[in-house]
């Protein structure tokens, strides 16, 4: 099973995530981004789905976190489980499950701005992937 | 990675030309700041000299006392490009544009308005959206509107009655940059601003209740209307999730445009195109967009904070004088007219967590302080305070016109929380008379003074290098949070 961990510079936050596979390394970084603006539990009584593409691997996984913060930024919606029904190193096919957001049932700790490209790493390495990406708070 | 730095004199530093770099790095630092920068901000400096590897760089990659670790460019910067030879970089300007400050005066001693102080910070948290979904359900916004309001930035708030025709002449750039094309923004980023005009925000921006503490230069605090013992307001915000989505939107363009250009990058967040590109022409479009919605924002929100100075205190707007003294920019990239080694150029300057400080005597300095320079904004954390300066002909010189924008976090949010487990924070600033209203659950640990570096520190160094002038000091009462 892949995971998350909670990076922390003075300013900013980060994540890094790891996964066997492409598709777990994308629901661990997507956890760990909703983990860093609020710790409430929700259910997938909704779903968005969503597509995406890149270039490469490094700018799939900035746009796939956009994506998710555009989800909860612009429709009012608490982004909960993540379902990759798709997933190369240049495009993604995804369910997002969540609820619609509610400030008192899902208090938010901080907001993000966005992920970004700033010494973004990405690798496949031989215990599966592994990830890195900084966020504008 | 260790960088070279070398001293020029007490405030000023040098990173010599190495590498790639195509112009060294200036850095504006006392002795101590200097040595905290290269114990716990090396990554800082490194970004000064990877900002002097772009293309067409006039002057050095110039950075201010208060800067620290940012994305691509670090905040605190100062990056001036040539029109034929130069770039425009969206990582140069930062996701929140025209992230700046706007400071109201009051025609009311601090005094007066003290005994009902608790009221009026409810009322501003009230009436002023803060936090994630929070907005004016009395604020509808259609699609043209939102483009009238990128097209005309604060005078299309005033054109709806918010505020009135006299508060447009104390903005930087009037309220509105021009050149702004909706068009080059997208629909998610239309999307996003259309609920998110007239909020706050959360993390480090705020709308504060404040007195002036200390009036550090006469004449220039009597052409900017203040007084010692007086209530100022400042709101600090920008241009919100519509500006996100155009930074976002742009930096993948500028990625493709990097690659086609053939541009070097030492980090793809300082990707870029040459500014005669259509790229560049496009995003330039975009972020005077952006601009706009966060001048039309800090209108709006100003107009809620004299609503809410009326409801409380029951006076009028003639009683109350809450007047514009300026708004300011600190993340923006201009077009500017400078003299460099004598010649007058044009020049794309790109102020990311930087203050434009023009001179007094500047045709764009209001006339009302055109003898003394123009309004610069300096917020500090919420426990001290805050300063006004003015610009000076130093900066204008040195600086393409620019100076710091503020304190700079030391702690990170994880060690802000630590230090204040355990602590009743909002007591503490009670106890100091300083009231906290927060939408975020984290907000208030998160944003302690301790957290910052002392404001006092890096105006200091700002002064003593002559790239602005300290005019007055500011103390909180009344702070609210996003």
């Amino acid at each position: 099973m892949g995971r998350y961990r909670i990076l922390e510079h003075t300013a900013d936050m980060g994540i890094e995530a790891t996964g066997e596979t492409l598709e777990e390394l994308l629901i661990q970084a997507a956890r760990g981004l909703m983990a860093i603006i609020s710790g409430a539990e929700a259910l997938p009584r909704e779903e968005r789905s969503v597509e995406i593409t890149a270039g490469e691997s490094g700018e799939l996984l900035v746009n796939w976190l956009n994506e998710i913060l555009f989800l909860f930024d612009s429709g009012g919606f608490f982004p909960a489980e993540f379902i990759i029904e798709e997933a190369t190193e240049n495009r993604i096919k995804a369910l997002v499950g969540g609820e619609l957001f509610d400030p008192e049932r899902h208090p938010v700790d901080r907001e993000i701005k966005a992920a970004t490209y700033h010494q973004l790493k990405i690798e496949r390495g031989e215990e599966g992937w592994k990830a890195r990406v900084y966020l504008d708070l | 990675m260790s960088i070279t730095v070398e001293k020029i004199d007490t405030c000023r530093w040098r990173i010599p030309r190495s590498g790639k770099m195509r112009a060294e790095g200036l850095v504006f630092a006392s002795e101590a700041l200097m040595k905290v920068l290269q114990r716990e901000e090396q990554q800082a400096l490194e970004q000064v000299r990877n900002v002097a590897t772009l293309p067409g760089l006039v002057g050095p990659s110039i950075a201010m006392p208060d800067i620290h670790w940012g994305y691509g460019f670090p905040i605190g910067g100062v990056a001036a490009f040539d029109l034929d030879e130069g770039v425009v970089s969206p990582g140069g300007v930062g996701y929140d544009i025209n992230c700046g400050v706007r400071l109201l005066r009051c025609a009311l001693a601090a005094a007066e308005v003290r005994p009902r102080l608790k009221e009026l910070a409810d009322a501003l948290f009230r009436n002023v959206p803060s936090g994630v979904g929070s907005h004016r359900r009395d604020l509808k916004l259609s699609v043209q509107a939102e483009r009238q309001v990128l097209k005309k930035g604060a005078r299309w708030a005033v054109e709806q009655g918010f505020g009135a025709e006299e508060d447009l002449r104390h903005i930087e750039e009037g309220g509105a940059i021009p050149g702004a094309e909706p068009e080059f923004v997208s629909d998610r980023a239309l999307e996003r601003g259309r609920t998110q005009l007239g909020t706050l925000g959360s993390g480090n921006h705020f709308l504060e209740v404040q007195q002036v503490e200390e009036i550090h230069d006469e004449e220039a605090a009597r052409a900017l209307g203040l007084f010692q013992g007086q209530l100022t307001v400042t709101i600090h915000t920008g241009s919100r999730g519509l500006g996100h989505q155009v930074c976002d939107d742009y930096l993948r363009v500028m990625l493709q445009a990097s690659r086609k250009y053939g541009i070097e990058l030492p980090d793809r967040q300082l990707c870029c195109a040459p500014l005669r590109s259509p790229e560049a022409t496009q995003y330039m479009g975009a972020m005077a967009c952006a601009a706009n919605f966060a001048f039309a924002n800090r209108q709006l929100i100003t107009s809620w904070v004299r609503e809410s100075f009326e409801q409380v205190l029951g006076l009028g707007p003639s009683d109350l004088r809450l007047s514009v003294i300026y708004d300011v920019c600190h993340n923006i990239a201009k077009w500017e007219t400078h003299t460099f080694q004598g010649k007058e150029r044009r020049l794309c300057v790109h102020r990311k967590g930087a203050t434009r400080a023009f001179p007094p005597g500047h045709p764009e300095t209001p006339e009302a302080y055109r003898h003394v320079g123009q309004p610069v904004l300096i917020p500090g954390d919420m426990g001290r305070y805050s300063y006004v300066l003015v610009g000076t002909s130093g900066a204008f010189e040195e600086t393409f016109g620019s100076t710091c924008h503020g304190a700079g976090r030391i702690l990170s949010r994880h060690a802000a929380k630590r230090q204040a487990r355990g602590r009743n924070i909002e007591a503490e600033l009670a106890a100091q008379g300083i009231l906290i209203r927060a939408a975020g659950r984290a907000t208030v640990a998160e944003e302690i003074s301790e957290a910052y570096k002392d404001v006092m520190e890096v105006v200091g160094v700002v002064q003593q290098a002559g790239i602005g002038k300290i005019v007055a000091r500011l103390r909180p009462m009344a702070v609210i949070k996003g």
